[in-house]
């Protein structure tokens, strides 16, 4: 007999209907939970709705909560989900009525927090992008083709080496702010703002600029410094730390 | 329905289409359309880097674009059109360079310059980084400047058909994923940047969402496609999901070891080692497994572990990641299990003999990027030029296209005549997908799978490629009653996972029929039965077509004249 994993999914038809469901899938070796996504829908129920990509956790696509917890999917191994260790002081997320739920022997597979739910496990990601977009994260320079290229220290790339990791997956969402305030720019944004502020290459009137969007009241002076953001963050980027230093440097000097 | 007009259409959001994106954006009204959302892309998961000879090593001072565009040449084992090839290399470095100005996040030597390193093939250490996650860096940065150039998106609408008024593109179909509504885009140009198809295969590097939707769609309105039995293994995947294991960690000096802790690599390579061209590693490391040198039957090991802790922490953070979440295996301290997997097409959509590069036989239509066959990479790619190839013909069809001016339009009347059609044949497509009552597309897609890494893998020879056609035949057939609910169509994966299959069933089938064809040993293209390569009847490429009575190969002639054709050795 071929171990099996139960399961209780969140879904939600996007017309009122929602309500969990439960699976039972049979356990590969190595197996991560968006393969046993799949399984649901490829032997189940083809409709179940969710987003994936890489598999490799580079994509950002495949983020969701499970058991509780915003975790990349692909990356969340069903042989160790209920046994690794959770971070530490999450907020409660919930997602309307809570379903009976046996945390031994269920694996809980909700959509991620804060945002509109479209269908079953697949959230809104307008709002994360607007506030993505709204803070200009970008170069102004002119590109040019000519060498030789700007140039930067090693020490100087290392400033903003783990910030440019952010695969912009959203998990970083389940912050209490981005709960009780809709305009909160959120942590991922801001840690973007902090990537080129801190790049030795960007030019002062860019710099202004984007400094200029990271002190308004939804950005950078709303975080409550709850750190939830570095503690769900897959890649290291460590928002709530690049917020922190946003903050050190720019409000508090004002 | 509603119906989108535009100058011209791009069809993914990776770095090929987000090049062309913005180069077109300047003049023309123009929109890029993706299945998913443009940092989700498979761009963002190259890892070793792009290849330029910029010379910024010591060692890489001697360094040329004629000198990359040889190693590349030699690598494809003679199949690449070498006019094609020197283009790129030559516009490597300006690439490169311009991805520096738009703010990309190299890593970089003490000089402050882009750094390099060495990677298979390759005569000088040419290959710029960011890390290990180089791919990431340049999409987002691509991204980054699509949105300050307010460049127009539609994000997660899915490629279903393209259609045509006689001989000139005129649109094509599209599937809002969120509304599940289908949407007619109009124009006179059309680029597909749709990606590869590594999902063909079972055991792939690839997204998931690799699936060869722009591949599909044009077989589907008669344009060929062009060697797609050179299918590049790449030697080192994690064992089990088969997650890309970079090139960079042998660039940054990993060796390979079997069971016996010999450095196998010494029977096939003994310069070049691990170091070889990836087609050349990728059939050591299956032969030392066939063999019964491997461990378990399937994999060997890349051993890191000379290289420190602080090497790896720098040059391969992602790499370390990777092994640790998806393996259980810290590379600073044990060797990593790898084993070769599917990870690149080298060919695609076949582009028409002595046209613009990507220009395809059906006027309007042009691809580049990984879908594309232009080729650059022929029989076997060198690691780091998928990334450069991207950029630089993203950035060329740009410029050709708006050089070229606008085509004149079909008129008005027809296009509406060619749309309805098309629109009721999927209605029609969709309607029968519902109510069919045959398998799950599920056990189509893993037969599909299965039998091309069985049959189609590594090591080819007659008996298993006719098996293959033939049970790819049925599994054509059996594709024909799958049932798929198509009812509710908001979000509805299961549909578009099987209009993906659709266009997969399509190119795993020619596939099979061109390893068939092509009895010689080329690049990545290797027959037992037929080991060795010949170039008095093979050195052409391979275009696939269909017609009534079923698939048929014809050849185009290979571009050469630069370099001499030779036998290659490392």
């Amino acid at each position: 007999m071929v171990e099996q994993q139960k399961f209780l999914v969140y879904r939600n038809s996007g017309n009122g209907n929602i309500h969990y469901d439960r699976f039972e899938v049979p356990i590969s070796k190595g197996m991560s939970i968006l393969d046993t996504l799949f399984y649901v829908q490829d032997y189940f129920d083809s409709t179940l709705a969710f987003r994936y990509a890489c598999r490799g956790a580079i994509c950002g696509s495949c983020g969701m909560t499970i058991d509780k917890v915003p975790l990349l999917a692909c990356r969340a191994q069903l042989s160790t989900i209920k046994t690794a260790e959770k971070p530490i002081n999450l907020p409660e997320l919930s997602f309307g009525e809570p379903p009976e739920w046996d945390q031994e022997a269920e694996i809980l597979i909700e959509p991620l927090p804060n945002m509109t739910i479209l269908k079953d496990l697949v959230v809104d990601m307008e709002p994360f992008w607007k506030f993505y977009k709204e803070l200009e994260p970008f170069f102004s320079r002119e590109w040019k083709d000519e060498p030789p290229e700007s140039t930067q220290s090693p020490s100087q790339m290392k400033k903003i080496e783990s910030l440019v990791y952010c695969i912009l997956c959203g998990l970083c969402w389940a912050c209490p702010v981005n709960n009780k305030n809709p305009n909160y720019l959120g942590p991922a944004q801001l840690a973007k703002a902090e990537r080129f502020i801190s790049d030795s290459r960007l030019s002062k009137k860019t710099k202004d600029s984007i400094v200029s969007h990271i002190l308004k009241e939804d950005a950078v002076p709303a975080c409550e410094k709850y750190f939830v953001c570095n503690r769900v963050c897959p890649k290291g980027v460590m928002p709530g730390t690049a917020i922190k230093n946003l903050r050190d440097e720019w409000l508090e000097k004002k | 329905m509603n119906i989108e007009e535009f100058d011209v259409l791009i069809v993914g959001a990776g770095l090929s289409g987000l090049r062309a994106g913005l180069e077109l954006s300047k003049k023309w009204n123009v929109a890029v359309i993706s299945k998913v959302f443009p940092v989700r892309s498979h761009s963002g998961a190259a890892q070793g880097g792009i290849n330029a000879a910029l010379g910024n090593l010591e060692e890489g001072k001697n360094d040329t674009p004629k000198g990359h565009a040889f190693d590349t040449v030699k690598g494809s084992d003679y199949l690449a059109d070498q006019d094609v090839v020197m283009f790129m290399c030559e516009e490597a470095p300006k690439i490169v360079i311009e991805f520096e100005s738009m703010g990309a996040p190299f890593s970089r030597l003490e000089s402050g310059l882009i750094a390099q390193r060495p990677f298979g093939g390759a005569g000088f250490p040419r290959t710029c980084y960011a890390g290990d996650r180089t791919g990431h860096a340049l999409l987002h940065t691509l991204n980054e400047q699509s949105v300050r150039n307010g460049v127009t998106f539609f994000d997660e609408f899915f490629l279903v058909d393209l259609f045509k008024v006689g001989k000139q593109i005129a649109g094509l179909i599209a599937l809002d994923i969120a509304k599940g509504e289908l949407v007619s885009f109009r124009a006179p140009y059309i680029i597909l940047a749709a990606g590869g198809f590594g999902r063909i295969f079972k055991h792939s590097t690839n997204a998931v969402i690799n699936t060869g939707d722009g591949v599909g769609a044009a077989f589907r309105v008669g344009v060929p496609m062009q060697d797609v039995e050179f299918v590049q293994f790449h030697p080192t995947t994690l064992y089990g999901t088969n997650i890309l294991i970079t090139e960079g960690a042998r660039g940054e000096g990993g060796y390979l070891f079997n069971s016996k802790s010999e450095r196998f690599m010494k029977n096939t390579a003994p310069k070049a080692m691990e170091l070889a061209p990836r087609d050349i590693v990728a059939r050591a490391i299956e032969t030392e497994v066939i063999e019964s040198r491997g461990f378990e039957d399937s994999y060997v090991h890349l051993d890191l572990t000379h290289l420190g802790a602080e090497k790896i922490k720098e040059r391969l953070p992602g790499i370390r990641d990777i092994s640790i979440y998806f393996s259980g295996v810290d590379p600073i301290e044990q060797p990593i299990p790898v084993q070769p997997g599917q990870h690149y097409s080298m060919g695609g959509i076949g582009t028409k003999f002595n046209g613009d590069y990507g220009e395809t036989d059906l006027s309007g239509l042009y691809t580049i990027g990984e879908c594309s066959c232009l080729s650059v990479h022929g029989a076997n790619r060198l690691g780091g030029n998928s990334l450069l190839e991207t950029a630089v013909f993203g950035r060329y069809i740009g410029r050709t296209l708006l050089k070229k001016g606008l085509p004149k339009k079909s008129p008005s009347s027809d296009i509406k005549a060619a749309e309805e059609k098309i629109i009721e044949n999927i209605e029609k497509l969709f309607k029968k997908w519902d109510q069919n009552s045959g398998k799950k597309p599920v056990y189509v897609r893993n037969e599909m799978g299965e039998t091309l890494n069985r049959y189609v893998g590594v090591y080819r020879q007659k008996d298993d490629l006719e098996k293959a056609n033939n049970i790819l035949k049925r599994l054509q057939k059996d594709f024909l009653s799958v049932h798929v609910s198509t009812e509710d169509r908001r979000f509805n994966y299961g549909l578009l996972r099987n209009l993906e299959l659709r266009s997969m069933i399509d190119i795993a089938e020619a596939t099979a029929l061109s390893s068939l064809w092509r009895k010689e040993s080329r690049g990545a293209h290797f027959r037992t039965d037929y080991p060795i390569r010949n170039d008095a009847e093979y050195l052409v490429h391979t275009m696939v077509y269909r017609n009534k009575d079923g698939l048929k190969i014809k050849t185009k002639p290979v571009k050469l004249g630069i370099f001499e054709v030779k036998e290659r050795k490392y």
